[in-house]
């Protein structure tokens, strides 16, 4: 066993036994050796099934909202890497977490998906410290530079040539939802996808029901995506999702100047008003 | 059994003499995704050494994603209705595996249970299925578990088994897969051969039969049981396992359009969607994930059985496979066969 995958099931154990959480949600083995699943352990005797290890892929802040979960767990502690540490502090911000309730067992993982990478147990127990951490020491590894160069080659392209590319794109959706379900910022009781009454959005998986859906997630994550790319990974037709939730986010950075889930203090531009704000754009 | 001998070189002369005169699917790459679509020249075939299984299911060529079902529009003289047209297009699929073509003969019973759908059956008959047997198997496979066999002939026209690099054993299984050698017969030799051999590798990785009866039993017995929820908590409920999966069927029909003209159509749909079962009233019968995992279970092994005396699985894998969260249907069959 790992050292990293010691000092995890050690830091599930202690929360466990003290009672400080009823339910930890962590990773444990998949069906291959690069596969990890999420785990629900609930007693310190099965921390057992915990791994950490550079397959450690799902956003676990993704369970925090989960009805069937929250009803039966009241003290969750999450295991989270930094991207995943990010969208623990926007729900907070947005209250669908609440701070008191939520224990992050905040972890590192430098090279994800590369079987060498190092893996570590962040020391940083609270979620002050674990903010601390993001903004002095994540923050400028958070986008990496293939990722940044492939949003700057996206931001070339004049705005005829992004729809040609979009059109494409979009055009492999079959509408099976996963990157909403694997989103932990899509937690809407009532997406705007499944209403039906009146349908806001065409089910069909033709150019305009998948122009209409995509292009409504990703203006919704506006802001609030925190990069941790679980739409494109669970994507099972390979739609290039987070480029698009990148040069979103690039554009609200350039105009906000605001990146989410650095700071839960912070204000989310597109739920705050200041009396300062441009006005222009309202005719 | 008609058995003759196609030579791997004569492949690209097969295909093209089907090209033309049908429409040709086979899998195909686009980036790094391997999936059936249709193909304009041979060369766009990926070799079968080179996937397990492609993406996507043969489904859709015959049940697909979004179909009109009719057209309609709204004048002054009232509303004039057109329904879609059902004859299709001659269709050859090339290189789907034993598990796909099986999922057909699946799929036949609940497409005219109590009623023959015309789309499904129309394009059946148009179609000709050219499947190819695996030499080796990943450990989302499970065919054998189900009592197939990754050299099986259900459901397949023409099952090709690579002997070797160089030749395939071609078993002519139908009149339609008669009609495919018909189109070149010299490409295909008189001859016989060892069509186990090669598929050892496979046969060596994929599981042992399930012991399918009593997880039936187990599951007509077990609706209430506590043990979906715990089951179901990683599930995030998604239709990545049903719709890339080539037996699960479940649609929605839907108007489309504007005011004046548009389209019903019928769309894949999902038991993992919260709307799925959602109920006019507000009320949900299926309300929380348990409730949908075991409607997928249920469905595939035991409601399917009762109805139509077969599985709703053909252990392709690719649920497994592709599931964001690795949900394992396998091990859940394991599990509940162990209990």
């Amino acid at each position: 066993m790992s050292t990293a995958t010691e000092a995890l099931q050690a830091r599930a154990r202690a929360l466990l036994e003290s009672g400080e959480a009823d339910l930890v949600i962590g990773y444990g083995q998949g069906t291959n050796p690069r596969t990890t699943t999420p785990v629900f352990v609930t007693k310190a005797d099965d921390v057992g099934q915990l791994v950490l290890n550079p397959f450690c892929r799902n956003n676990l802040a993704n369970w925090l909202t989960r009805k069937d979960l929250r009803g039966r767990f009241k003290r969750i502690a999450v295991v989270a890497k930094e991207p995943d540490i990010r969208a623990i502090i926007v729900l907070i911000q947005e209250e669908q977490v609440s701070r008191e309730s939520v224990r992050v067992i905040g972890v590192r993982i430098d090279r994800p998906g590369d079987p060498e990478s190092p893996c570590q147990v962040l020391p940083q127990t609270t979620l002050d410290e674990l903010q601390k951490h993001l903004r002095e020491s994540f923050q400028a590894r958070d986008l990496t530079p293939e990722q940044l160069r492939e949003v700057e080659e996206l931001e070339k392209k004049t705005p005829a040539e992004r729809w040609a590319f979009w059109r494409q794109q979009l055009d492999k959706c079959i509408r099976c939802h996963a990157c909403r379900q694997a989103c932990p910022m899509c937690y809407c009781d009532q997406c705007i996808a499944t209403l039906n009454q009146p349908q806001w959005l065409d089910t069909s998986a033709h150019p305009q029901g998948n122009m209409a859906w995509n292009i409504t997630r990703a203006f919704h994550l506006a802001g609030r995506c925190i990069n941790c790319g679980e739409c494109e990974r669970a994507c099972p037709v390979d739609i290039p999702l987070m480029l698009l939730n990148r040069f979103i986010a690039r554009q609200v950075k350039a105009h906000f100047g605001f990146l989410a889930g650095y700071d839960t203090e912070d204000y989310q531009p597109f739920a705050a008003y200041k009396c300062d704000d441009s006005q222009d754009f309202i005719l | 059994m008609n058995t003759t001998i196609l030579q791997a070189a004569s492949l690209p002369a097969l295909l093209d003499a089907i090209r033309a005169r049908a429409r040709l699917v086979a899998p195909a790459r686009d980036g790094e995704r391997i999936h059936f679509r249709p193909i304009a020249s041979a060369a766009e075939l990926v070799s079968h050494r080179d996937y397990i299984n492609p993406r996507n299911s043969i489904k859709e060529f015959f049940f697909p994603r979004t179909e009109p079902l009719l057209r309609f529009d709204r004048a002054e003289a009232g509303i004039a209705v057109a329904p879609a047209d059902t004859t299709f297009p001659p269709t050859v699929i090339f290189g789907c595996r034993p598990c796909d073509a099986r999922s057909l003969l699946v799929m036949d019973p609940l497409w005219r249970w109590d009623y023959t759908d015309p789309f499904w059956f129309a394009r059946r008959d148009a179609t000709t299925v050219i499947a190819i047997s695996c030499t080796r198997a990943d450990e989302a496979c499970f065919c054998t578990a189900l009592g197939s066999a990754p050299n099986a002939t259900d459901g397949a026209d023409l099952l090709l088994t690579p002997l070797d690099d160089a030749r395939y054993l071609v078993e002519t299984l139908t009149p339609k897969g008669q009609a495919i050698t018909s189109l070149a017969p010299d490409l295909f030799a008189p001859g016989t051969g060892d069509k186990q051999a090669p598929c050892k590798p496979a046969f060596d990785t994929l599981p042992p039969r399930l012991d399918l009866d009593r997880i039936t039993a187990w599951l007509a017995a077990n609706f209430e049981s506590d043990r979906w929820a715990p089951w179901s908590y990683k599930c995030w409920g998604c239709g990545c396992c049903t719709f890339l999966c080539p037996t699960c069927h479940c649609f929605d029909i839907v108007d489309e359009g504007t005011y004046r003209r548009g389209q019903r159509r019928k769309n894949w749909d999902a038991c993992q969607f919260p709307t799925f079962t959602l109920h006019a009233s507000g009320h949900n019968p299926r309300p929380h994930q348990a409730a949908r995992w075991r409607q997928r279970i249920e469905h595939k092994f035991n409601y399917y059985v009762q109805k139509f005396s077969v599985r709703s699985c053909v252990g392709c894998g690719r649920c497994i496979r592709h599931c964001p969260v690795n949900m394992n249907i396998l091990a859940q069959l394991q599990q509940i066969a162990s209990l």
